[in-house]
């Protein structure tokens, strides 16, 4: 008789209890999507790794402060691993300008394709419904907010890379993301 | 702050686009308004939904080992990844934790053995009970101790070279001062023994008045430098002779004869043919070739 799963949420509230196991198990259903992350954010299969290795540590660090009715165990995940990688840009002094422009084209969020995994359903479900969202946006604001969410930029460096002004780069963040938040929400 | 001032700045920070100044005008607004940290907290939670957006990549598969041994480098509490063992009932539940815990727990016993056993290599400047691994190369006791010995006689050897090439260089800079504060000593005393008269003279007959004539001497040695520019070409069997005047004498002493250059300028040093004690006058004639003991042609120049 198998055991039911335990949910992402459980088995951070677990590591954070000091439990290796439940880490383990994390680690097991978040590293390759934390990993994708880092490798977008940081162009170098070295650092991302490096990376990877720091924000486990970290998580398994702050995992007794998390709050499971404030976030998702994924997204406070994906919180945490994003101010790493940018901490590290920051420190490679990659912070500041745009490491390879080829990539300008390759930055897009597609939608999730191996639902047939069982660790991945929930968050596979998850993902369809995000994807639907980010689609509902104009398409200036999907690409940008794309473009900042996998790069880790300053606003003046994804203006400057885009060959967009200033004002629109900050504008169209700010409606993509109030409607995105709006339409995950449910709303129209 | 406006509303869509701080919705802009919440925004981009959701996506870490800010940059200093403005992430500590958000901090400032979040402190004191509950709505922007609300507003804050909530596009943060968007914006990570987006990473289920991101296509998963398999970390290499050493990627656990590398954690823990990072967690046991920091000395993080209750470090340690299990093994993955999944082992369902009770009573065999029990059973495999005592099992995996005792296998972690060897794991983990075997890990800080190895740490320890670094950490005495590294802290003791020689093991005396244990083969020494460096480099892949196991040695025994008395190899080290002979490589160490060896490591410290160069060291010793290499010291005491720079010991004595320093000696040297001190014995030479001292040598070199005493020579210098003699030197200055020589100079000082040069100076006080020596008083040096300069005079500069000039024509009162036509021909020369656009000569110039200047005279550096000095009294105590009787010598001096004679410097004339300008002066018209005399007859070739004519000199320039120069005269030192002392006044305890009747006539004036020879200095010599001076010849000048096709642009009628010279400096020469000259030196009296008697000692002069009274303070000089300096006369400048146009004498026989080969110059005479006593003046006899006309005077040129007188001076000072």
């Amino acid at each position: 008789m198998s055991q039911p799963e335990l949910s992402e949420e459980d088995l951070l509230q677990r590591a954070g209890r000091g439990d290796a196991r439940a880490f383990d198990q994390l680690y097991d259903r978040m590293a390759p999507r934390l990993f994708g992350l880092l490798r977008q954010m940081l162009h170098d299969e070295r650092e991302a790794e490096d990376a990877l290795q720091d924000g486990f540590v970290l998580l398994w660090e702050r995992a007794s402060t998390f709050d499971s009715d404030r976030s998702k165990a994924f997204t406070w995940a994906v919180m945490l691993f994003r101010h790493k990688a940018i901490d590290r840009m920051r420190m490679l002094g990659r912070r500041n300008r745009l490491v390879d422009s080829a990539v300008l084209e390759q930055t897009i969020l597609e939608a999730p394709s191996h639902v047939n995994v069982d660790d991945e359903v929930q968050a596979n479900e998850r993902g369809l419904v995000v994807h639907e969202a980010l689609n509902e946006l104009p398409k200036e604001q999907r690409q940008l907010i794309e473009f900042a969410f996998l790069k880790g930029l300053t606003h003046h460096v994804i203006a400057e890379s885009l060959g967009i002004p200033l004002g629109t780069v900050k504008t169209n963040i700010r409606r993509g993301l109030l409607r995105l938040r709006d339409l995950l929400k449910g709303g129209a | 702050m406006d509303e869509e001032r701080f919705e802009e700045l919440a925004a981009m920070n959701a996506l870490g686009m800010l940059e200093n100044d403005e992430k500590r005008a958000l901090d400032g607004a979040i402190a004191r308004d509950k709505e922007v940290r609300a507003l804050t907290l909530e596009l943060e939670q968007v914006t990570a939904e987006l990473g289920y957006l991101i296509q998963p990549v398999e970390p290499p598969a050493n990627m656990k080992k590398r954690i823990r041994a990072k967690m046991r480098a920091k000395g993080v509490k209750g470090a340690g990844i299990s093994r993955g063992v999944v082992i369902g009932g009770t009573g065999w539940a029990l059973a495999a934790g005592f099992a995996v815990a005792s296998v972690w727990l060897w794991q983990e016993r075997a890990g800080m053995t190895q740490q320890l056993a670094a950490a005495s290599r590294a802290m003791a400047p020689v093991n005396t009970t244990t083969p020494v691994v460096d480099d892949g190369k196991t040695r025994t006791l008395e190899e080290e101790l002979k490589k160490r010995r060896d490591e410290f006689e160069a060291q010793k050897r290499a010291l005491a070279t720079e010991i004595e090439s320093l000696r040297k260089q001190e014995a030479d800079a001292k040598e070199q001062t005493a020579k210098l504060t003699a030197e200055v000593a020589a100079l000082k005393q040069q100076e006080q023994q020596s008083q040096l008269q300069i005079a500069t003279l000039q024509s009162k007959v036509w021909e020369y008045r656009k000569s110039e004539m200047l005279v550096v001497w000095d009294q105590k040695r009787s010598q001096g430098v004679v410097v004339l520019d300008k002066m018209p070409k005399v007859q070739s069997d004519q000199d320039y002779q120069l005269w030192v005047v002392d006044p305890s004498k009747p006539d004036p002493v020879s200095a010599g004869v001076v010849t000048v250059d096709a642009k009628g300028s010279v400096k020469a040093s000259f030196k009296t043919v008697e000692a002069v004690t009274g303070e000089a006058k300096f006369a400048l004639s146009i004498e026989k070739k080969g110059g005479v003991p006593k003046s006899e042609g006309q005077l040129l120049m007188v001076g000072p």
